[in-house]
């Protein structure tokens, strides 16, 4: 078998009518959504496509990091959309994205375990900056609404005396916890329950299965080095906006 | 004559809301001396519990200063001066855990004689120091959050209307055990309440605030019965309805 060409994505539209019927029979109002969707999802990919050919072509170093800024600046947006409540989220998720995704790639490289090159830093910079986009929205609004639902809690504590790091350890803690959730639930079924897309595409475009699972073992790794980070980014940048110096909870954030 | 413990020197705080610029606090000034009682009474929404989070440095004044033993309240450390000058929210608010979880958050190291003193202080029984505080009742749970907030040895006590909570069956326990603790300790209580009739029953030094100002000071009686400014007259006119 080869990898499909335009003849079999036009096919596989087939699928794509089949989601659509379904949802019309059960009357569940996204079939406009789907077929929105399909296009969107087809447009947005092959230009990826051809953009990656470019680059990989090319091969200078600026076009990587342009890259890298570009995925960064459209994930941590996005991410902020998700982050309420707090003013300019965006240089939170920004922030906190780009140390978590840059400092886990840079290891990636200085250890040789990939070369500076287009053809892996790209992919693997895709994985990191879309995990990292939902650790930091998840950690951000977490904190924000924990903030805000316990502020007597954290005010009882401020008023005995206590500081601010202190008055909200839990909400720290559990903010956090919330950013790096689904990577360390991922890391409990790898392999058992689902195949990782990483690996399932190295083995249908013809790796062999071992060298697939090791790929896999290091992306995985490197995943939860760059959530961890940006978790921790997130909430550190984000609980600064909510207390003063003097410990004192803000009002408006 | 002595000198005061706290002093409120032209204190004022205004917040912004939707767009417009509110005086919450307005240029308040008085002195408090210590081992007093005082009441602050006033209509809701008259910045009653604004002026005590001033004091307990909860929130920052846009003008004016609080000068705590002579020493302006920013020259401490806000931690420090938080143990000092204990803010005793409308709702307690108690921690996770037993009375003891409590009293060992607001203190570490607290011996079992200074435990046993703050159970005695806040007519807790020695029974319930290990209990989780979950289904004590609200006078129990006040009773509680006192102990926790005279843990921390403070020198001014700020309660912010400490029986409105409660159901009133509880009200006079309380208001018996603050005048006590005040008698006994050496500390000074700012008591805020919205009912006049408390005031009369626990303070002797009554204030007055109407529209984040302070309109009266004085002997409680006199303030309450016999204000001099118009608007302490309106306050008056209006309890009596
Ligand atoms: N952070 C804030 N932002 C905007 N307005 C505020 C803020 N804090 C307090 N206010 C307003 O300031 C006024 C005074 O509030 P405060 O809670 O001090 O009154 P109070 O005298 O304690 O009333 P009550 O007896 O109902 O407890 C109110 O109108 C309140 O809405
Ligand atoms: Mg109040």
């Amino acid at each position: 078998m080869s990898t499909p060409g335009f003849l079999e994505v036009g096919i596989s539209l087939i699928l794509v009518v089949i989601a659509v019927v379904i949802a019309r029979y059960w009357r569940i109002p996204v079939e406009k959504d789907m077929a929105l969707g399909s296009v969107r999802a087809f447009v947005q990919l092959v230009a990826v496509g051809y953009a990656l050919e470019v680059i990989f072509d090319l091969q200078s170093p600026w076009l990587i990091l342009l890259a890298l800024a570009v995925m960064i600046i459209v994930g941590a947006h996005a991410a902020a959309g998700r982050v309420k409540d707090v003013k300019r989220p965006f240089v939170i998720t920004v922030t906190a994205m780009t140390v978590g995704s840059l400092v886990t790639i840079a290891v990636m490289i200085l250890t040789r375990i990939i070369s500076f090159e287009a053809r892996y830093v790209i992919p693997l910079a895709g994985m990191i900056i879309g995990n990292s986009m939902n650790a930091s929205a998840l950690t951000a609004s977490r904190l924000t609404t924990d903030l805000k639902d316990n502020r007597l809690a954290i005010e009882s504590a401020l008023a005995l005396g206590k500081g601010w790091r202190v008055a909200s350890k839990k909400y720290i803690r559990n903010s956090a916890t919330a950013g790096m959730m689904s990577m360390l639930n991922f890391m409990k079924t790898v392999g058992i329950v689902a195949l990782p897309g990483a690996m399932t595409g190295m083995i249908l475009a013809g790796a062999e299965p071992l060298d697939a699972v090791l790929f896999q073992i290091v992306v995985a790794y490197m995943l939860l080095s760059a959530v961890t980070i940006t978790s921790v980014m997130a909430v550190e940048l984000t609980i600064r906006r909510f207390f003063t110096r003097c410990h004192q909870l803000q009002h408006d954030v | 004559m002595a000198t005061p413990v706290l002093e409120v020197h032209n204190l004022g705080r205004a917040v912004t809301q939707d767009g417009r610029v509110k005086s919450i606090v307005d240029d308040i000034s008085y002195n408090f001396f210590p081992d007093k009682i005082y009441t602050i009474i006033g209509p809701s929404g008259s910045g009653k519990s604004s002026l005590l989070r001033l004091l307990n440095r909860l929130d920052e004044p846009t003008s004016g200063e609080v000068v705590f033993h002579g020493k302006d309240h920013c020259d401490y450390p806000p931690c420090e001066l938080r143990q000092k000058i204990g803010y005793l929210f409308q709702t307690p608010y108690l921690f996770e855990g037993t009375v003891r979880d409590n009293l060992l958050y607001a203190t570490k190291n607290l011996s079992d004689e200074s435990i046993k003193l703050l159970l005695e202080q806040a007519q807790l029984k020695p029974e319930q120091l290990d209990r989780p505080t979950d289904n004590f009742s609200g006078g129990e749970k006040q009773r509680v959050a006192i102990a926790r907030l005279l843990a921390t040895c403070p020198e001014v006590v700020l309660l912010d209307e400490p029986t409105s909570a409660l159901d009133p069956s509880y009200t006079e326990a309380i208001e018996k055990l603050i005048v006590d603790i005040v008698a006994k300790g050496k500390l000074t209580a700012i008591v805020v309440t919205h009912s006049p009739e408390q005031a009369l029953r626990i303070g002797k030094e009554a204030l007055l605030m109407v529209d984040g100002k302070l309109v009266e000071t004085g002997e409680i009686n006199q303030v309450i019965n016999e204000p001099q400014s118009e608007l302490g007259k309106l306050y008056k006119q209006r309890q009596l309805k």
